[in-house]
């Protein structure tokens, strides 16, 4: 599975982006990302969460996840971003941030 | 519910005197006019202004403008992203022992006064509203925004960004989204929104100038100074005299903005390159200050304020904004005089054609 992420916006307008195998993380950290990725139900995940009225200042968000059989791109603003989908953007965030 | 001080006029005047003057000219009478044509003109404009939807917009000295006062809310989110937290420090209230929130409360103050005292401006919304802020939104959180009714900040991760409430001018930056949102209503992508940003970064840095007492010469036009931390190679965040060139870091990057057209961004990140291409408007501003001369909030921040108040509107464009701060410059200071041919000029040398 790979997974690329990519956040842009924000006051500081910094582009932010990650690409990785899963194979390529320690077992424990693919293990969690693989049930992020499950419990964010992302694959049925519509292609477009945006929001109406853009709120200053927030993120924007890009996500690509390629499986074996199936490849899905979201793009969902911070404002609006699915209760589910919350967690695994934090951790794709936290390691885009730390590389 | 109190709305502020501003009390409806007691004489109407009759309707076909209301909107024969264009707001920024009937603030000019107000500066400069003789005692009974100013007393008209702000009957006038408060009429004209009720019927536009409560807009209080002139720029004329604060004692011609009712006396607004300062309302403000600190609230802690305490970590979580649910707003706006627990009320920590309202008007008048005693100092908090958390800094975030001192800073969030003093610099909203400071922006009150300056909106009040240089463009007779009573808070966001021209009529006293509230200002509502909350500190320590989510977890090291990189980010200050505004939702729409009010001020949001993070604390930053402590390796990459300070807390947002450091700098006065970001606390500028999110108010003037408040009047944005309030006046001209730009939408918030492509250019229109990038100009957006870019009146946020004007009148953030002309908080800041103001605050600090600095000319156009001596402001260093440099948008977050402090918000990275010591171990980033950067003087801030933007520099509106020089986009591009604000951080230059191997953690971080470069700085993206560019300060002409021939480098604008076309891609879709960012709204359309919201907080890129402002680097453009940005620097239209900087140059038309300088080149003025003087306090840039005097000249150059009231063509933008009354352009952003009264002229501009939900989809304009740089090459409208360009046309309109040319043109609301040789009203409100001569026609073919120096401040209009500073503004005429600055957009040219970005690469915008009015």
């Amino acid at each position: 599975m790979k997974i690329s992420f990519e956040r842009s916006g924000g006051f500081a307008g910094m582009h932010l982006a990650v690409k990785f195998e899963l194979g390529s993380l320690g077992g424990a950290d693919a293990g969690r990302l693989r049930q992020l990725v499950s419990d964010a139900g992302f694959f049925d995940l519509p292609a477009q969460v945006l929001s109406k009225e853009r709120q200053p200042d927030r993120f924007s968000y890009r996500l690509t996840v390629t499986g074996k059989e199936r490849s899905h791109t979201v793009e969902v603003d911070e404002e609006v971003v699915p209760g589910q989908l919350a967690p695994l953007i934090d951790w794709l965030t936290r390691m885009a941030a730390s590389r | 519910m109190d709305r502020g001080s501003r009390k409806s006029p007691e004489r109407v005047f009759p309707r076909q005197l209301v909107f024969i003057v264009p707001p920024h000219i009937q603030k000019e009478i107000i500066r400069n006019g003789t005692a009974a044509e100013r007393e008209a003109m702000l009957h006038q404009l408060s009429v004209s202004e009720m019927l536009r939807g409560g807009r209080q917009a002139f720029a004329g000295p604060a004692a011609a403008v009712p006396a607004g006062r300062r309302r403000r809310a600190v609230y802690d989110a305490g970590g979580s992203e649910q707003l706006p937290g627990l009320l920590v420090r309202e008007e008048g209230g005693r100092a908090s022992r958390n800094r975030a929130v001192n800073e969030a409360y003093s610099a909203s103050g400071r922006m009150y006064d300056f909106m009040a005292k240089v463009y007779g401006r009573s808070s966001i919304d021209g009529r006293g509203m509230r200002l509502d802020a909350s500190v320590h939104f989510g977890v090291r959180y990189d980010n200050a925004f505004w939702n729409g009714s009010q001020m949001v900040y993070g604390d930053g991760d402590g390796m990459v960004f300070n807390r947002f409430t450091r700098a006065i001018d970001v606390v500028g930056h999110e108010l003037t989204h408040g009047i944005t949102q309030n006046e001209a209503g730009l939408q918030y992508r492509d250019q229109p929104g990038a100009l957006n940003e870019s009146f946020s970064d004007v009148f953030g840095s002309l908080l800041k100038q103001w605050v600090k007492k600095q000319t156009a010469a001596q402001a260093d036009w440099i948008i977050g100074e402090g918000l990275f931390t010591r171990r980033i190679k950067a003087a801030g965040l933007r520099s509106m005299k020089a986009p591009g060139t604000a951080y230059d870091d191997p953690l971080i990057g470069r700085d993206p903005q560019p300060a002409h057209m021939k480098d604008y961004y076309r891609g879709a990140d960012d709204n359309g390159g919201v907080h890129i291409n402002s680097g453009i408007p940005n620097h239209a501003f900087y140059l038309a200050a300088v080149a003025i001369g003087g306090n840039a909030w005097e000249k150059a921040g009231r063509v933008w304020y009354v352009a952003l108040c009264d002229r501009l509107r939900r989809g304009s464009s740089f090459a409208d904004t360009a046309r309109i701060t040319v043109a609301v410059a040789g009203e409100l200071f001569g026609r073919g005089g120096k401040a209009q041919a500073a503004v005429q000029s600055a957009w040219k040398q970005v690469g915008v054609a009015g």
